[in-house]
């Protein structure tokens, strides 16, 4: 099974959604979508099972070799994230009415460029991909239809488009200095083009361009405004799961090209902001989607600390984070559907429903970081590798994680007390179509709890083969590996300061 | 000039000096990895157009010409679903005068065939698909424009928009299934410099056209009738 259909078959699906809707009965058109997702996960599901945890499918599009033509690196960490974008989008899906035409086809498209963004080896590739995704999410965040979701997608735009611009001259400079896009070419180029000023300011335009779908630091502003203006599933998708696509991206550049670098530390430093200011402005936060939406730039930044972890130790750290984060927010963003607002309409809630309530208790307790349950394993690997590092900066880390728990701690439960007190006026109860969704992905947490074992050996194997850029060159480029210097095209490399590479090019 | 205006332009200074001395140390001019002079020479034997932009946009990077078709299409589908239904009152618009009127019916043919032209020839000259698109378009909303109370069909345009984005990933799957690429050129390149030469590529050019024209005269249609609604 070819990569290449997990990005065409939404994109088509897309394509002809609208024409589908307008000339066959509007039952097809209702199931359209969700059709395409079942095979999309069913395709997914096989070329998890057919590739090897140590080797990856690298296509090459259009039959061009790689570094002429692109590539999608097809390995069992991109596949994991394709995975939950697509079971995540599933849910959120059926979790909603069916048969609007515009959304269902900017959800079809939100999730093709995801899958392309996840599997995409090539620097421009992934921006093209990430531009789909960045334009389908204001659709998205406007399909509210309200004066405010209007004007809260349109300042999400403006800094998104912000953010396009600099990633776009990230990679303009990187192009500049190295002549090459290919991720696993530049791999192999970075050691001696760019680990340099040029190379890192690079990456610090990348970073921040990034980093607005990523929610990082000093470029969120717009999370708190989308995620209370856009209908709740929007923002469970947006903010549970496809922000975590773009760190994705960020973690493969820090493997492949700026491994031996100061740049993890900026990601670092950021991550740490983030969770700070994120987590304060969530105790300061009156209304329930507004803790949800400081709590998911908090979570947002634990990811971004794991992943600047050098090494498997941070790979896994911040896969686990990012998939625990990815299950427990869309459901909790599920119940604000119900009971979004302030919190003075929670108070009571547990008496008009049980299960909604202990649905959130659980969910609340598991991103603290309770145990038994996996937010308190995910924050432990976190811990784990933070200390590993020897690094005074990460042990720092380290104890702004532990303060921002507390915090966490603090406003969840003044919520959770809030529903069980009595009130003379009870809040509205959650509907059914809003709790199937918000129990399932708490279904999908539950069965990580009985099968933490094999999970953590799978992710292990998946995080050492990951953090190790000599596998996924000499997976891109199964030839050249072992001489790749011999190649024509390496040869021309222009190595600053080595009298040695003139030689050999004049050869 | 508030406080905030002087720091916006501090911030504007500072971050153009910081990209100008990041810019300083960049090599201009000089070839350095070889990708594209590589792609420069392959490119008229691999794929046989005379055009090199035409082969690196449809076959070296086929797939991000895809992709930028579809942020075109999330962009009007999201634009679509925004501005919502058709003002009432667009058909008491008046028309435009007299000249307007002549010479947007002069100009319709004309355009019609400058804009078949440049697509149908963009892998032999400087255009192609996108540019063809936009000239297209513009043949289909200058009348518009001229008499604000004649109706676009959306109808015919979404689905034309809709078969030509479809025609570009069948082609790419065809491709896969006969040699196992996606977007693979197919038919072998032909004779270098004919109109029918380069395989697929004038396919995917024209898939690229009408797809481009279609939504950009479907967009700018809807931007017009609903100007009045808040």
């Amino acid at each position: 099974m070819n990569g290449i259909w997990l990005v065409a078959l939404p994109l088509l699906g897309a394509f002809l959604l609208p024409i589908i809707y307008r000339h066959l009965p509007k039952k097809v058109g209702k199931w359209t979508g969700p059709f395409i997702l079942l095979i999309n996960l069913g395709i997914a599901l096989e070329l998890w099972r057919s590739i090897p945890v140590d080797s990856a499918q690298s296509i090459a599009m259009g039959g061009f070799p790689a570094p002429l033509g692109i590539i999608f690196y097809v390995d069992r960490l991109a596949l994991l994230f394709v995975m939950l974008v697509v079971l995540g989008t599933l849910i959120l899906w059926l979790g909603s009415e069916l048969g609007r035409i515009r959304e269902e086809t900017l959800l079809l498209l939100l999730v093709g460029g995801s899958c392309g963004l996840a599997l995409s080896g090539d620097l421009f590739n992934i921006y093209v991909f990430y531009e789909i995704v960045a334009v389908a999410s204001y659709g998205l965040a406007a399909s509210g239809k309200t004066g405010a979701g209007y004007a809260a997608s349109l300042r999400f735009l403006i800094l998104s488009a912000l953010g396009s611009a600099l990633l776009l001259l990230g990679i303009a400079l990187i192009y500049a200095v190295t002549g090459t896009l290919n991720l696993a070419h530049l791999a192999t180029l970075a050691p001696y083009m760019l680990n340099d000023i040029v190379g890192l300011s690079a990456f610090a335009l990348m970073l921040i361009g990034l980093g607005v779908k990523a929610e990082l630091f000093p470029v969120n502003t717009w999370v708190p405004e989308v995620y209370i203006t856009a209908p709740a599933r929007i923002s469970a998708l947006l903010g549970g799961i496809v922000s975590k696509l773009t760190l994705l991206i960020v973690l493969r550049f820090l493997v492949l090209i700026y491994a031996d670098t100061d740049a993890p530390l900026l990601l670092l430093s950021l991550g740490v902001l983030g969770v700070l200011t994120g987590e304060l402005a969530a105790l300061r936060a009156t209304d329930l989607r507004q803790v949800l939406a400081f709590s998911s730039i908090g979570q947002l930044g634990l990811v971004a600390i794991a992943f600047s972890i050098p090494g498997p130790d941070g790979v896994i750290a911040g896969v686990v984070l990012a998939l625990h984060h990815a299950l427990v927010k869309p459901a909790l963003f599920m119940l604000t559907e119900a009971w979004g607002g302030h919190f003075k309409r929670l108070v009571g809630a547990a008496h008009v429903s049980l299960w909604g309530t202990l649905l959130f208790i659980v969910l609340v307790l598991s991103l603290v970081g309770i145990p038994p349950l996996p937010g308190f394993w995910a924050k432990l690997l976190l811990l784990k590798g933070a200390f590993a590092t020897e690094n005074v900066w990460y042990h720092t880390a380290i104890a702004v994680v532990l303060i921002a728990t507390v915090i966490e701690t603090a406003y969840f439960m003044r919520i959770v007390r809030l529903m069980f007190q009595q009130q003379s006026e009870p809040p509205i109860k959650p509907r059914l179509h809003e709790l199937i969704p918000a129990s399932t992905f708490a279904a999908l947490l539950a069965l990580s709890i009985v099968y933490v074992g094999t999970i953590t050996k799978n992710m292990n194997e998946i995080a050492v083969k990951v953090a190790d850029k000599k596998i996924y060159i000499s997976n891109t480029f199964p030839v050249w590996h072992r001489d790749f210097k011999k190649n024509a095209l390496t040869e021309n490399v222009k190595i600053p300061n080595s009298p040695s590479s003139k030689e050999e090019t004049q050869e | 000039m508030n406080l905030r205006e002087i720091s916006g332009l501090i911030f504007i200074i500072g971050l153009g000096f910081l990209l100008g001395a990041v810019f300083k140390c960049l090599p201009y001019g000089e070839p350095i990895t070889g990708v594209g002079q590589t792609i420069t020479a392959l490119a008229p034997i691999e794929v046989g157009t005379t055009n090199i932009v035409a082969s690196v946009l449809l076959a070296y990077r086929g797939l991000d010409t895809l992709g930028e078709l579809t942020v075109l299409f999330v962009a009007a589908t999201a634009i679509g679903m925004v501005l919502g239904q058709r003002d009432p009152e667009i058909s008491s618009q008046p028309e435009a005068g007299f000249i307007l009127k002549t010479a947007a019916n002069i100009l319709f043919p004309f355009l019609i065939i400058l804009g078949a032209y440049i697509i149908l020839h963009g892998h032999l000259t400087p255009g192609g698909g996108f540019q063809g698109g936009a000239i297209l378009a513009a043949a289909f909303f200058i009348p518009i424009l001229a008499t604000p109370a004649s109706p676009f069909n959306h109808h015919i345009s979404s689905l034309i928009e809709g078969f030509a984005g479809v025609a570009f990933i069948i082609i790419g799957l065809l491709a896969l299934f006969g040699k196992g690429y996606f977007l693979a050129p197919l038919f072998g390149t032909g004779e270098v410099g004919h109109l029918f030469s380069a395989g697929s590529l004038p396919l995917l050019y024209l898939a690229v056209g009408l797809k481009v024209g279609a939504e950009l005269a479907g967009l700018l249609a809807r931007l017009q009738e609903t100007e009045a609604s808040d």
